[in-house]
């Protein structure tokens, strides 16, 4: 090198290798993990800066072949981690005229097969910022206020958390404080939760609390959200989409069910934190697992036995219903069922009929409709199921049927509820208490009615009765315990 | 396409239960692979159409709309089996010789996949292609009118002789039927003696 710089001469020669990293680029890939032709940046913008060593590459699907007894392929998707044989289809590739994989784990985010390519972001790192502003002026229970230091501190330690309160705690604002703190030290928080209902739940309420902050909210059929979201609150489906991305992780629900805090999802959280990164589980019915790998891995603990309003958890009661699915086939409600319906309707007391299948319940719709019109039914697929909600929460209606979907994540005044078929195997301990936690929330109604009809008592309705009893003992004592 | 058979159902997930039966294990059938659930919400097509030369199995309704978007657009090339039992009873007895709606060469490449071809491979279907597309526009982008207007979408296949023979045209969908038209017509103009069509769905 022997040519001299002078000032006349443009200095965007010199340096031919580099290039001006688009903010708007940098935003979106850093911590991403996505398939190399279907960003949304035009491909020979994302070409160009693959050539330049801002991203790094590799291949969606690795191809092991392991010789035991005969030669067998093993594949690992690297997006979504999964390893489940069954769900690696193989066929005919006509792209490279060979057999070629992809994964159907992941489908619906877009296909990634062994020959897709998928980019990380490994330019520099998009700036944080350190100014957040906490917005809120509610109070704590002493209880929330405990529960919500013994979780900054946790943060402050890298340390894992359980977080366990009971339905009704106000365990959402316990989070405030940590997330404030993490997201003051420049780091990158992701709240992660199975259950699209409780990112659209939690969404707002952040918003609201966070005024300066960019937070993004992802789930299936998110709309697009620009730059760099120091907060992301997201199914944890979507987090497949990231890697090696956050600093601190809160898992919210980390028990609803159908899932559960399990290998797949451990993994998952996993992949996309920073290697120290802690993880904090928050959960009103942790499982014995969970409980188990706190006390071992000694992880930060708080546990809060009362709600926030100060009273005590409404006890659900039993009320034999026998043959219900055979009455409500040949199209009648049960007597008590009925009653129930008809008490609830006369008092202008919204309620919510947990069913145990679709089906079931898809065949007392019309039955309950004859009672009062204004009942509907939603169900997992259910495209209406947001305004249905909302709905009864405006009083437009008065009752809902419902599968187990609805059994978290939402509130609605003075609500009262009604199990059909406790008995069913559906309707786990865990699920039941998360049911009987939808009663009694508000401080203005803190009574309301949950009851188990059945056929039969089971040891999960068992269980999950003797557990809200605790509960109320651990918050109450035992001379207050209903 | 190998690997493990189904044990739950491609569309939904849920396990399906099938009983095998004396009647499934004697006659022989495909293994289902999708549960009944998902399978009722599939609407068949009126056995009698106005247009008895084109013979299509369902309606193009919303379980459908879902299906062919995760098949062809989201390229799931398994979900080719779903439909393999319907379509291996509508034409493994036919003698006409089956000829696929050929996809344009750069397409097939971007889908990775032919899915009318795969179609009839899942349902054992022995077919030949008799003709190539010519146009790398697709069909579902115009108005009915663009439609019908359109230039010729297709030729015939080098070294294939359709003179005296009779034919099945397969689709995925009949919309307009401009597609099976025009390629109907140019295996009339080589001379062929007979072409009908059978498609998975009409609109
Ligand atoms: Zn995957
Ligand atoms: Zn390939
Ligand atoms: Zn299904």
């Amino acid at each position: 090198m022997n040519f001299k710089l002078s000032k006349t001469r443009k200095p965007h020669k010199l340096s031919y290798k580099g290039i001006i990293i688009e903010p708007q680029i940098r935003d979106f890939f850093a911590g991403r993990i996505w398939t190399r032709y279907n960003t949304p940046f035009p491909q020979s913008k994302v070409d160009t800066y693959i050539l330049r060593n801002y991203f790094t590459t590799k291949k969606g699907i690795t191809i092991r072949t392991k010789v035991l007894i005969f030669q067998r392929t093993h594949f690992t998707c690297n997006r979504c981690q999964n390893k489940i044989q069954q769900e690696f289809v193989q066929y005919t590739c006509a792209k490279c005229e060979k057999e070629c994989v992809y994964c159907r784990h992941c489908l619906n985010m877009g296909r990634v097969t062994s020959c897709t390519d998928l980019i990380s972001w490994i330019g520099a790192k998009p700036l944080t910022h350190k100014k957040h502003l906490l917005d809120w002026n509610g109070t704590f229970t002493e209880a929330q206020k405990e529960a919500a230091t013994q979780l900054v501190s946790s943060i402050k330690q890298k340390r894992n958390h359980l977080n366990h309160a009971v339905c009704g705690a106000g365990k959402t604002e316990i989070l405030f404080p940590a997330v404030h703190y993490a997201l003051n030290r420049g780091l990158r928080v992701c709240i992660a939760t199975p259950r699209t209902d409780v990112v659209l739940e939690l969404f707002p309420r952040f918003q609201k609390v966070f005024p300066k902050t960019n937070i993004h909210a992802l789930y299936g059929k998110a709309p697009k959200q620009t730059g760099f979201a120091q907060l992301v609150i997201s199914t944890t489906h979507q987090l497949f989409r990231f890697e090696n991305a956050f600093d601190v992780i809160i898992v919210d629900e980390a028990d609803a069910f159908p899932y559960t805090y399990d290998q797949a999802l451990q993994k998952a959280v996993h992949k996309v934190k920073k290697q120290d990164a802690p993880v904090a589980l928050v959960t009103a019915t942790p499982s014995p697992q969970i409980l188990a790998k706190q006390k071992k891995e000694k992880w930060g603990y708080s546990f809060i036995p009362k709600r926030y309003h100060g009273h005590p958890l409404p006890i659900p009661r039993y009320e034999s219903l026998w043959s219900y699915d055979k009455a409500i086939q040949k199209g009648r409600i049960p007597r008590k069922l009925r009653e129930w319906t008809n008490e609830k309707l006369s008092n202008q007391e919204p309620f919510l009929i947990f069913f145990p299948t679709i089906q079931l319940m898809e065949q007392a719709i019309p039955l309950f409709q004859q009672l009062d019109e204004r009942i509907l039914s939603v169900h997992a697929e259910d495209t209406d199921r947001k305004e249905k909600v909302m709905k009864l929460r405006n009083e437009q209606i008065l009752g809902l049927l419902t599968t187990t979907i609805l059994e978290r994540g939402i509130t609605i005044k003075n609500v009262q509820v009604a199990v059909v078929g406790a008995e069913s195997k559906i309707f786990t301990s865990s699920a039941l208490i998360q049911i009987s936690g939808r009663v009694g929330r508000n401080a203005a109604f803190p009574k309301g009615d949950i009851v188990f009809f059945h056929h039969g008592i089971t040891a999960e309705m068992d269980e999950a009765r003797n557990e809200i009893f605790r509960l109320n003992k651990e918050g109450f004592g035992k001379n207050e315990t209903p | 396409m190998k690997r493990h058979e189904v044990s739950k159902c491609l569309l939904c997930n849920n396990p399906i239960d099938e009983s095998v039966t004396w009647i499934t294990l004697l006659s022989n059938q495909f293994p289902r692979t999708i549960c009944s659930h998902c399978e009722d919400k599939f609407e068949p097509y009126p056995a009698e159409p106005i247009d008895k030369t084109v013979i299509s199995l369902y309606k193009y309704n919303e379980q459908m709309k879902d299906y062919l978007h995760r098949y062809k657009f989201m390229h799931d090339v398994l979900l080719a089996k779903v439909f393999r039992h319907q379509i291996h009873q509508h034409l493994a007895k036919k003698e006409a010789t089956i000829v696929p709606i050929p996809m344009h060469p750069e397409k097939l490449k971007e889908r990775t996949f032919a899915h009318v071809d795969e179609l009839l491979k899942q349902a054992n279907i022995i077919y030949e292609h008799y003709l190539i597309k010519i146009t790398t526009e697709t069909q579902g982008g115009k108005t009915r009118e663009q439609r019908i207007n359109a230039r010729q979408i297709f030729a015939l296949k080098e070294n294939q002789n359709p003179a005296g023979k009779e034919f099945i045209l397969v689709d995925d969908i009949y919309t307009t039927g401009t597609t099976i038209n025009q390629a109907k017509k140019i295996l009339l103009d080589a001379k062929a003696k007979s072409v009908t069509a059978f498609t998975l769905i009409r609109r």
